[in-house]
C-alpha cells in the first residue's frame, strides 16, 4: 500500500513499450548496421526502404535522418473507415472493431473456417508463433490485400499520437489524421464506459468479459477503474456466490450433477 | 479486507441495531447508565464487531444472548429508493462505508433480492462515477450534488478513474503536470 504509483502501469511505460513497435522508414542517409539488443539493424542505404523499431525511426526523423512511412491504418481513409464500423455498423455497436487477424486467423469475411495457426521459425530453426508486439502491425504496406479490412493495431493510440507528434510531414493529411484518432478515441472511451453492465458477469466465479480489441493505452486507462468495479462487485455478490457454491455442492452429492466442473474456490481479480 | 485497512476498522464501527434477549448485569454502560443492568427487549445501537460477536449464539443453536436487526441504512425504505432511482440517493449520509457495511450485514443475513439491488445500484452508479470522472474539471462540475453522496469504495473508484483519465491526458499533452 505504500508503493505511490496506481496498480498497472502508467501511460508513459506504455508508450515506451510502444516505440518497440516496428516501423517503415526511408533513409536519407547512409547508415551502418547496428547491433541492438533486440535484433540487428540492416544497413541504411538511401533509396530502400527498411523497418526500424519506432524509438530509433524518431530519432533519426528528428535529426532529419529519415522519412517515415505510415502505417497503412493511420491513413485518412482507413481511419475514418474504422471510425464507420465503430460508430454505424449494428455488430460493433456495443464492441471494438475487430483487432488485426493473427497470420493464419481467417479474415472477417469468412469466419466459418477454423484458424490455422502458422508457425514461424528463428535463424537457429526453432518454431514460433508470433503475436503482438512481435508481428509487423504498423510497417507500410505496397499492396493492401483487398477485402481486407482495416484495423486499429494492439497500440493504436500511442504509435498514432508519437507520429503525429514528430513526423506529422510524413503523414497524410495530418489535421484530419488527428482529428479522427481523437473522435475514434472517444467512440471507444463511451464503449469502456458503458461497458460497466455486463461487467458483473466477470464478478461471478467462472465468467468473463471478452476486451478483443482495446488497446493498450485503453486497457491502462481502464485498469484502475473496471478493477475496482469488478472487486465491488464481487464483494456485495459474495453471499450469492457462496449461497450458489453450496447449492452446487448439494447438487453434487446429492448425484444429479456430473462433476465434470472443477470447482475453483479462491477466484481473486 | 485486511488487518491494516482503516476502511475495514471503520466499517467494524457502524452501529447495528440489537434486541438484548436476556437480563445482563452490569452492562448499562451500554445504555448510558453506568452501574445498572441491561434489560431484557432493550434496543440498542451496538457497533458492528460487537454485535457479530453477542449474537454469535444464534448461529450455534444455544440461547441467544442479543438479536440483530438490519441497519436503517439498509431498511425497506432505502431498497425501494434504490430500486426506483440509484443515482438520487444519498449514500454517504445512511453510511459512510455503505457497500463494506452491507457486504458485513449479507454475511450475516440471507437476502436475495437486496443482493440484486445492491449491485444493480453499484454497477449504476459506477458508470455514473465513470462520466464524472473524465471531466477534468474533477469534482468540481454539475455533479458536485451526486459526488458528494458517494460512498467511500465509491470514492475510491471515482480516484482511480479520474487519476487514469488525467494521467492519459497528460502524457497525450493535453492537460498540463499539475
Amino acid at each position: 500500500m505504500a508503493f505511490p504509483l496506481p496498480r498497472g502501469i502508467t501511460p508513459p511505460e506504455i508508450s515506451f513499450l510502444a516505440e518497440m513497435e516496428m516501423v517503415t522508414i526511408l533513409p536519407r542517409q547512409r547508415l551502418e548496421g547496428l547491433e541492438l539488443l533486440g535484433g540487428p539493424v540492416e544497413p541504411l542505404l538511401p533509396p530502400r526502404r527498411a523497418s526500424l523499431p519506432l524509438w530509433l525511426a524518431l530519432l533519426l526523423k528528428r535529426q532529419r535522418r529519415a522519412n517515415i512511412l505510415p502505417p497503412t491504418w493511420l491513413h485518412p481513409e482507413s481511419l475514418s473507415l474504422i471510425l464507420e464500423i465503430e460508430t454505424q455498423h449494428h455488430e460493433y455497436q456495443h464492441a471494438f472493431s475487430p483487432p488485426p487477424p493473427l497470420p493464419g486467423q481467417p479474415s472477417l469475411r469468412d469466419r466459418g473456417q477454423r484458424p490455422v495457426a502458422v508457425p514461424r521459425y528463428t535463424p537457429d530453426g526453432g518454431r514460433y508463433y508470433p503475436a503482438p508486439p512481435f508481428l509487423p502491425q504498423n510497417v507500410a504496406q505496397d499492396h493492401v490485400p483487398s477485402g481486407e479490412p482495416p484495423s486499429l493495431p494492439f497500440h493504436w493510440l500511442e504509435v498514432g499520437t508519437m507520429l503525429l507528434d514528430a513526423a506529422s510531414d510524413d503523414l497524410v493529411d495530418p489535421d484530419q489524421t488527428r482529428r479522427l484518432l481523437k473522435e475514434l478515441r472517444e467512440v471507444r472511451t463511451a464503449k469502456i464506459r458503458s461497458g460497466v453492465d455486463v461487467l458483473d458477469v466477470a464478478s461471478t466465479g467462472g465468467g468473463g468479459v471478452a476486451l478483443t480489441g482495446v488497446g493498450a493505452m485503453e486497457v491502462g486507462e481502464g485498469r484502475g477503474f473496471i478493477a475496482g468495479v469488478v472487486d465491488g462487485l464481487r464483494k456485495i455478490g459474495a453471499s450469492k456466490e457462496q449461497a450458489r457454491r453450496e447449492q452446487m455442492a448439494e447438487d453434487m452429492a446429492n448425484g444429479g450433477y456430473d462433476a465434470t466442473q472443477d470447482d475453483d474456490d479462491d477466484m481473486e481479480f | 479486507m485486511s488487518y491494516y485497512d482503516i476502511d475495514s476498522i471503520l466499517t467494524d464501527a457502524q452501529k447495528l441495531p440489537c434486541t438484548f434477549e436476556l437480563e445482563v448485569p452490569g452492562l448499562g454502560i451500554l445504555e448510558g447508565n453506568p452501574g445498572d443492568n441491561i434489560k431484557a427487549g432493550t434496543r440498542i445501537d451496538l457497533p458492528l464487531w460487537l454485535g457479530e460477536m453477542l449474537s454469535i449464539g444464534a448461529r450455534l443453536g444455544t440461547s441467544r444472548l442479543v438479536t440483530l436487526d438490519i441497519p436503517s441504512a439498509l431498511s425497506e425504505r432505502v431498497m425501494n429508493a434504490l430500486k426506483a432511482d440509484p443515482r438520487t440517493v444519498d449514500l454517504r449520509a445512511l453510511a459512510p462505508h455503505f457497500y463494506s457495511l452491507s457486504e458485513r450485514v449479507l454475511e450475516l443475513f440471507e437476502e436475495e433480492e437486496m443482493v440484486d439491488v445492491l449491485i444493480n445500484t453499484f454497477k449504476k452508479r459506477a458508470s455514473e462515477i465513470a462520466d464524472h470522472a473524465h471531466n477534468p474539471k474533477g469534482a468540481l462540475g454539475d455533479g458536485v450534488e451526486f459526488l458528494r453522496g458517494l460512498d467511500e469504495t465509491e470514492r475510491q473508484l471515482f480516484r482511480v478513474a479520474h487519476d487514469s483519465a488525467k494521467e492519459t491526458r497528460i502524457w497525450a499533452g493535453e492537460a498540463k503536470k499539475r
